[in-house]
């Protein structure tokens, strides 16, 4: 395996992002992109690239916001999986699942 | 999910500079946060920093594609074009002003066309199913119409499988007394399934059952909503009450919701009790509609309705044998082919006024766009796209557009009632006014009319290079601009010439109309209509004895010259027609049927031509005579033979007094006079036979009254006269005759006076484009003029270049538009009474008028012009 740091894959910041909600309770916006980093290890992240992401899910109705207080004493948006988001990641997971068996089976299939 | 995010990215939008902050705020808060856990990691604060932003990654990018994701990109970018736009027509309100004005002209008098339009001939009649409704008339040959014997309609009623329903109606008129003033109320004796045909609605009561018109029902009627009010007073026992219709105290069943027959004239409905048997084939008298049965189609009900017409070939009289009988759909025939074509003229003539509106508006936006170049190409340096720059003004047309149709359905709302006299004369069509469909009609053309005019000057401005623009100082107009502008004016000359040649080419009609020979003298005549009800005078004898007491009464009111009566008034229609019998000819001469009194031709000053009038001694008992108009001894000495038609003995149908039905009688022909104009123009004089009232009276008649003093001043002293001999006679429908000549020419007259008033505003629309084109022209060439002042020019020559180059656009206009008149003469033509539509002096009053009015329009600037001063100018621009 490769020690180079690897972008986001394409369309599943969504899904990073809901599961680091539903794992970790309430996060503000740098919690959730360093939680990301810690758990991926090898993922290079544009930290920034997250606000629109959490933008988008809020308008979709899958997360919420509350403010609240920062580490550094700062008012800050808190983001919460709304139960449409649970539903959501569930569904996000299992279509995951499916993409990547179905990737799998295809790369391992013998001619 | 995705409604949810559409609704979400519009409040976005207009919470966008919050939505901005919050998040500038978060990216704080989070680089502090990244900043402290690497201070607390081991780096250097600095070194904290760097790292913090680095792995931030690019702020300004994120923020754009939060900003994109969280808002429809357009969406803004329209937002802020039309607050853009608004506010750049803020700062010069003078432009602003004098193009939605003109655009609201152009639109309003469109949406108020469209109104009357629309109501006439595309909504449908306001009846259910109103396409299932039909005349069934008996044609004589094809095209032709005329009404129906009863025995006829009878038999189709009972033989026509087409219908679900058949009703016959012929107008009465009867004296309501007993509510009030006596008053003569207009209404129609129709058959019970009368209703049923057009579907009409009541407010309460019921309509007629086949009971109602059976002979010897109990007297009824049913009231239009309109009389229920104005007679009763809407009173709510209505149907308790018996008013009295002409002495008869009849049972009112229903009255009729409001807007049923809205425009129809009748006021009340009686059931029409026939007796077939009664009468003869060859007395036509009812008008017959009929309700299609669902699904079958015209062509099979006509089809049905020929069957029919063969099998009663046994009973048919022999001179109808090949007549045939005629189907068609109601709303084709209510609107008249002369109607349509003045609708169809005066919709195209307001079609070209909006046209000249856009124009003008384009004109003053290429004007606009030559002082705004700068601006344009400064929008672009700072890297605005051309086609946001084109977004943009075309956004600003839209704006003007939507003021303009804003403000011109304002100015429709009051033209409508300008255009609605137009079409008094359709008895029921949709109602008129500004509905949805004139606001659907209003905005679409707005928004043609803003694609039509913004898209030359969008194209126009923003095109061009930023330093050739940047570099002009706003001096320069490019020669292409000044080229278009040119041959936008000379396109609004041409088309304002087309329609002031339209407006003078009518006017001409009119006048000529105004000329037109009535054969009688109208002036300080009035009239007045009254109807004798049955059971005051049940018998023809005690009718003539209150006309022979009637007579001598009016006459001795002072200021009254003489006094006379008749069945019908001078220059309207006279629907009687009646068979006349001659020796030897084998078919009847169809002719009018007029009464009149020995004093008729005298007070209307119609000449004998040969024999002699009706006098005193033509009475019941006397010899029974007629008097014949030229038309009808033309008609006689063409197909009889007969030259000399005085002395003569025909036979002639004579309606009978109070019930229906014809006797023939022999009748000498004792005079002939100079044919009196019986209908409109464009109509060939009928065949008129008249009749002496005295010897063939009928309970309504007209009173003609000439005086030497005002009419008006007089109509009192008539009513007291009247009054003398029968109290309680009501009298009705009071004009002069001037003002009933006027009514037959209506029909011509107000296509002349609408187009005469688009035609005006059309020509100071021109006039405005022409002016502002010099204006700018002027304003821009100071530079030039100045310098050719200073090598020598003098003020006349210069006027007098100006004033040249304008005539020369208004000649070009003027050609063109005299080549509009001629592709348009044939519209025109079906319009005009005695006038070519290429007549050479209307032609010719147009042209010169378009001519004077551009060389007003060019004066000004042109003076403006002439009084440059060399010195500033040169300074000026130093």
């Amino acid at each position: 395996m490769s020690t180079q740091k690897s972008e986001v894959p394409y369309g599943t910041l969504d899904l990073l992002v809901l599961k680091t909600l539903d794992t970790m309770g309430p996060l503000h916006g740098y919690g959730i992109a360093r939680r990301i980093e810690q758990v991926s290890e090898t993922l290079r992240l544009s930290q920034g690239s997250i606000y629109p992401a959490l933008m988008r899910l809020e308008q979709q109705g899958w997360i919420r916001t509350e403010w609240g207080v920062s580490e550094t004493n700062r008012k800050v948006k808190f983001y919460a999986l709304t139960r449409a988001g649970t539903k959501q990641l569930g569904e996000a997971v299992k279509q995951w699942q499916n993409t990547t068996a179905l990737v799998a089976r295809f790369l391992e299939a013998k001619p | 999910m995705r409604v949810r995010r559409a609704v979400q990215r519009i409040l976005a939008l207009l919470r966008g500079s919050r939505l901005d902050r919050e998040l500038n705020d978060e990216i704080l808060a989070h680089l502090e946060m990244a900043e402290r856990d690497a201070v607390a990691a081991g780096l250097s604060p600095d070194e904290a920093r760097r790292q913090a932003r680095r792995r931030f990654g690019p702020v300004q990018a994120m923020r754009e594609a939060h900003r994109d994701d969280r808002s429809a990109r357009w969406i803004e970018n329209l937002v802020k074009d039309v607050r853009y736009a608004a506010g750049s027509l803020f700062r010069d309100p003078t432009f602003t002003v004098v193009a939605v004005g003109v655009l609201a002209l152009g639109i309003g008098a469109n949406a108020a066309m469209f109104s009357v339009v629309d109501a006439v001939l595309l909504k449908p009649l306001p009846f259910p199913d109103p396409d299932r409704i039909v005349r069934v008339w008996e044609a004589p040959r094809p095209g032709a119409t005329n009404a129906t014997s009863a025995p006829d309609f009878d038999d189709w009623r009972r033989l026509a499988t087409s219908f679900d329903a058949v009703a016959a109606e012929q107008w009465v008129s009867a004296a309501l007394t007993g509510a009030g003033e006596p008053r003569r109320l207009r209404g129609k004796a129709v058959t019970a399934e009368y209703f049923t045909v057009f579907g009409a609605t009541l407010r309460f009561g019921r309509s007629f059952t086949p009971d109602d018109d059976q002979p010897g029902a109990d007297p009824a009627v049913v009231l239009s909503y309109t009389a229920w009010h104005t007679y009763f007073g809407g009173d709510p026992d209505i149907l308790q009450r018996r008013p009295f219709f002409d002495g008869t105290p009849h049972r009112v069943l229903g009255v009729l919701a409001p807007g049923a027959f809205g425009r129809e004239a009748a006021e009340f409905w009686k059931p029409l009790a026939l007796r077939p048997a009664d009468h003869p084939r060859s007395f036509h008298w009812l008008t017959v509609h009929a309700r299609l049965r669902e699904g079958v189609t015209i062509a099979r009900a006509r089809a049905e309705m020929h069957g029919i017409a063969a099998a009663l070939a046994d009973v048919t009289p022999a001179y109808k044998q090949d007549w045939t009988i005629e189907v068609a759909p109601l709303d084709a025939l209510l609107v008249g082919e002369g109607l349509r074509q003045s609708l169809v003229v005066a919709f195209g003539a307001v079609g070209v006024v909006l046209l000249i509106a856009c124009a003008n508006v384009t004109n003053l936006l290429l004007a606009r766009g030559v002082a705004r170049r700068k601006e344009m190409a400064i929008r672009a340096a700072l890297g605005a796209s051309r086609g946001r720059l084109i977004a943009q003004l075309l956004t600003e047309s839209f704006v003007l557009c939507l003021l303009g149709g804003a403000v011109g359905l304002g100015l429709a709302v009051l033209m409508v009632d300008a255009v609605n006299p137009m079409i008094e004369s359709v008895p029921y069509t949709a109602e008129v006014s500004l509905d949805l469909r004139v606001l659907g009609f209003v905005a679409s053309v707005a928004l043609a009319v803003a694609v039509l005019i913004g898209t030359l000057p969008a194209l126009q401005t923003s095109v061009g290079s930023l330093s050739k623009s940047l570099g002009e100082s706003g001096r320069g107009s490019s020669a292409g601009r000044a080229r278009l502008r040119r041959a936008i004016v000379v396109a609004e000359v041409a088309l304002s010439l087309v329609l002031v040649c339209g407006a003078a080419l009518l006017f001409r009609s009119l006048d000529n109309l105004q000329r037109l020979e009535t054969g009688i003298r109208i002036d300080d005549v009035v009239t007045l209509a009254a109807d004798l009800p049955l059971e005051a005078y049940p018998t023809p004898e005690r009718a003539v004895a209150f006309y022979d007491a009637l007579i001598p009464h009016i006459e001795s009111v002072p200021g009254v010259r003489r006094a006379a009566l008749s069945s019908h008034l001078p220059l309207q229609w006279i629907g009687n027609g009646e068979g006349l019998q001659v020796a030897g000819l084998a078919e009847m001469v169809n002719v009018r049927f007029k009464r009149v009194d020995p004093g008729y031709f005298a007070a209307l000053d119609i000449p004998l031509v040969a024999g002699r009038g009706i006098t005193e001694e033509d009475r019941a008992g006397g010899r029974r005579v007629v008097v014949i108009n030229q038309a009808l001894a033309a008609r006689l000495a063409e197909a009889a033979g007969m030259t000399d038609s005085i002395g003569q003995t025909v036979r002639l149908g004579c309606p009978r007094y109070a019930t229906t039905g014809v006797d023939m009688a022999d009748v000498e022909i004792v005079g002939i006079i100079r044919s009196e104009r019986v209908s409109g123009p464009g109509r060939p004089d009928p065949p008129v036979v008249y009749v002496p009232i005295g010897q063939v009276p009928r309970t309504d008649f007209r009173l003609l009254v000439r005086t030497h003093l005002e009419p008006a001043a007089v109509v009192s002293g008539i009513r007291e006269a009247v009054r003398r001999v029968d109290p309680n006679l009501p009298l009705g429908d009071i004009a002069t005759m001037q003002e009933v000549r006027d009514r037959t020419l209506s029909a011509f007259s107000r296509p002349a006076w609408v187009i005469g008033a688009f035609a005006v505003v059309a020509a100071l629309l021109t006039a405005l484009g022409l002016y502002g084109v010099l204006a700018h022209s002027v304003s821009q060439r100071r530079r030039e003029i100045g310098i050719r002042m200073a090598l020598g020019a003098r003020a006349p020559d210069v006027l007098k270049q100006v004033l040249t180059s304008a005539m020369a656009l208004v000649g070009v206009g003027l050609v063109l538009g005299l080549a509009g008149a001629f592709a348009v003469r044939r519209i025109l033509g079906t319009l005009l009474f005695e006038v070519s539509p290429l007549d050479p002096g209307a032609l010719v009053l147009a042209s010169v008028v378009m001519a004077a009015i551009g060389l007003i329009a060019a004066l000004l600037p042109a003076g403006r012009a002439a009084r440059v001063q060399p010195i500033a100018v040169l300074r000026e621009e130093g």
